[in-house]
């Protein structure tokens, strides 16, 4: 290494960019991780919960140190509308697995211990910069440029997030996503006294929930509410589509204040504080919408590359991103073996992760965005349902109607015929 | 080569205080950041060391929380940085932070301008200054806005109540500086990383052999909760809910 080329810039201190960090100077490379916050995490968000098996391949038992939240052992799913919630719910009380495993984190305190982690192995953190571009020659990519600084690399690893501003640059993709393919997310995060969270959710010490919600929270459009539950605080936000938002009458702050006042959701945040208040972007639009993954002295990772899961009422990020910074970080200590970063040597970088779940998980949902297009699932679905309860609990003194009848009316009003379609192309696309 | 140090503290970030209902405080998950006023005092030993061709130096007393300082008072030019570590920095008072800072500051060579903010942005004191010249028998300006120096002394403007005055100090001398003595610019990527490759030097509490003996005792520490009027104009016309709120407020004798 020259005196002041680095092995690689990687731009963006995320989970993606944390990751790859980590692995990098693991082996000797030298490594400088450049992040627009003022810390690591400092301008992220995720709705919450962390799928452990691709960290753990990382750092085996990393929620012993790490500030994680809570490990997840109960699910919640639910369909809501604006004056009912049906909801299916599940305990898992099996004992927990490291690469099974679950935990609901807040970034801010999660990345910057990650990035710590990667510091602590010999990369170099320079926080409240922002790459406001690449360093280019002859077609070729060979640093980054910041305000009036401009700093050579081996090899640059954008690790960016959603909505990448430096993909075009690289060559990576032709144009600009268009709404279609971006989804916001807002998120408040509730802080409370200690105990009341376990006591209000029924959790042990250490356990949480996931809690997801379709239907009235994205105001009916593709999209969903969550809600996580943290050490002494509840994390509660929701996914809308920004297509669909563009002709929503509603703002998203507007539909996070009527989720957050429905009456399956006010008893269990009342008294307490606004700690946060975030928003950001979510890429949407699956398999079909990665850009391309490599090219001369540059690869792409984690959610800049499109590598986001998203069923609407869940979003499935993380994991991902130190998935394919494990992939990259792979090809890119073979490339600093054979001192070559050129787009042919770089391409291990895209067999690796294919390979790996993170492709084969994203083709495995590949259709599902299409799925989830269907209005369906966020109006007359929750609505059925809600009236299907609504006859069964409720006693009135009225002639009864049959337990089929009751069944049936609110399923014919979606039609019978629409019901077993989406069925199957749900179970299809899932 | 002369040196100018600024002082500097490593403090919570006051955004990240909690008031608990109990009016505890709770500072548990609250950040570090460099004072924000601090910045412009690094700052301007930086520029008053490139003008007198002097070295400007940093100098911080804190708990061992104050390591990841050093990368960040670094990246704003300073050439090297001295550090003070010690668990009873916590609960030090002015005078023991200018006994440690005047002690540190015997044991650098060459000293010729030592430079503190006015007050740091948590207890705003405004004791460091004054009482380290008072310890060095070094003369003293606090109030500066402005900085000059030539050969053996400097000029220095002093902002008053309604004016300001001009001063001249031989040197070595203490000067307390205002945050608009210059803007504090975000230090940028070379400047950062450059940072890591300059040096710093511990200096120990115990080999410095300054006292931690203050006759001052914090008795308790609690948040403050504003009672509130809770009144609230929801009746009527806007135009009279707007009379009805100036006429209220007249009546507290916020107008
Ligand atoms: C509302 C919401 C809910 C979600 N819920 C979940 C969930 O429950 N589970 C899950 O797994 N995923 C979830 N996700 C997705 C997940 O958060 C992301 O996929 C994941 O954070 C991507 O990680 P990353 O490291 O690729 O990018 P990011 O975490 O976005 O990190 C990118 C980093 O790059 C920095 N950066 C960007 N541009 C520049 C620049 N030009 N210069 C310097 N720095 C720059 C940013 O500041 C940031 O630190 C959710 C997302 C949202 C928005």
């Amino acid at each position: 290494m020259s005196e002041d080329k680095f092995d690689a810039i990687i731009v963006g201190a995320g989970i993606a960019g944390a990751t790859a960090a980590l692995l990098l100077a693991r082996e000797g490379l030298s490594v400088v991780v450049v992040e627009r916050g003022n810390y690591a995490g400092a301008k992220n968000m995720t709705g919450g919960r962390l799928y452990a098996h691709s960290l753990e391949a990382v750092i085996p038992g990393f929620a012993e140190a790490a500030p994680v939240e809570r490990r997840v052992t109960q699910e919640r799913i639910s369909l809501m509308t604006e004056t009912g919630c049906f909801t299916a719910s599940f305990l898992n009380g099996r004992p927990g697995a490291p690469d099974r495993d679950s935990y609901v984190v807040l970034r801010g305190a999660f990345d910057r211990w990650l990035m710590e982690q990667a510091e602590a192995a010999g990369a170099m953190l320079v926080s409240g910069v922002l790459v406001d571009d690449l360093l280019t020659r002859d077609g070729r990519v060979c640093g980054v440029i910041a305000g009036e600084d401009k700093m050579p690399a081996e090899v640059v690893i954008l690790a960016d997030g959603a909505n990448s501003q430096l993909l075009e640059r690289a060559g990576l993709r032709a144009e600009p996503v268009g709404p279609r393919q971006m989804a916001v997310g807002v998120k408040e995060v509730i802080e409370f006294d200690d105990k009341v969270v376990e006591d209000r959710f029924n959790l042990l010490p250490g356990e949480g929930l996931a809690w997801l919600f379709a239907g009235l929270p994205s105001g009916g459009k593709v999209g969903g509410g969550f809600l996580y539950t943290n050490k002494a605080s509840v994390s509660v936000g929701l996914v809308a589509t920004t297509a669909e938002f563009m002709k929503s009458e509603r703002t998203i702050h507007e539909l996070l204040e009527r989720f957050k006042a429905h009456p399956a959701i006010e008893p269990l945040l009342k008294g307490g504080k606004l700690a946060e208040y975030s928003g950001h972007m979510v890429a949407e639009g699956g398999y079909d919408m990665i850009p391309r993954l490599y090219n001369d002295g540059v690869v792409v990772i984690g959610e800049a590359a499109h590598l986001v899961i998203n069923l609407g009422y869940t979003v499935r990020g993380m994991d991902l991103a130190a998935g394919s910074a494990q992939a990259a970080a792979k090809a890119v200590i073979a490339a600093k073996q054979a001192g070559d970063f050129s787009a042919r040597s770089l391409a291990a970088y895209k067999t690796f992760l294919d390979d790996s779940f993170v492709i084969k998980d994203m083709k495995h949902y590949r259709k599902f965005p299409h799925f989830m297009e269907n209005s369906r699932l966020f109006n007359e679905y929750p609505e059925m349902l809600e009236k299907i309860c609504a006859g069964i609990f409720t006693v009135d003194g009225r002639a009864p109607a049959s337990m089929l009848s009751k069944l049936m009316e609110p399923m014919k009003e979606v039609g019978l015929l629409n019901l077993m379609k989406d069925g199957l192309k749900g179970a299809r696309s899932l | 080569m002369a040196k100018i140090v600024a002082c500097y503290k490593w403090v919570i970030d006051e955004t990240d205080i909690r008031v608990k209902d109990d009016l505890s405080i709770d500072v548990s998950r609250a950040q570090r950041k460099l004072s924000d006023y601090d910045r412009n005092t690094i700052e301007a030993a930086v520029r008053a060391a490139k003008e007198a061709g002097a070295q400007a130096v940093g100098l911080t007393f804190g708990t061992d929380k104050i390591k990841p300082s050093l990368k960040e008072a670094l990246s704003r030019g300073l050439t090297e940085v001295y550090w003070v570590a010690s668990d009873k920095a916590e609960s030090a008072d002015g005078k023991i932070t200018a006994n440690i800072l005047a002690a540190a500051i015997r044991t650098i060579k060459d000293v010729s301008v030592v430079l503190c903010t006015d007050g740091s942005s948590d207890s705003f004191a405004r004791q460091t200054a004054p009482r380290i010249a008072a310890i060095l028998g070094w003369p003293v300006v606090t109030g500066v806005r402005q900085l000059e120096i030539a050969g053996d002394a400097a000029t220095v403007t002093q902002a008053r109540e309604n004016s300001w005055e001009t001063l001249r100090a031989p040197l070595p001398a203490v000067f307390a500086v205002l945050p608009e003595i210059n803007p504090a610019p975000i230090p940028g990527l070379m400047a950062i990383v450059s940072a890591a490759k300059k040096p710093n030097t511990e200096l120990k509490a115990e080999d410095l052999g300054a006292s931690f003996e203050t006759n001052v005792r914090t008795a308790g520490a609690k948040g403050y909760a504003m009672d509130r009027k809770n009144i609230m104009f929801t009746e009527g016309a806007m135009a009279d809910r707007v009379r009805e709120l100036a006429l209220a407020l007249r009546k507290e004798g916020v107008l």
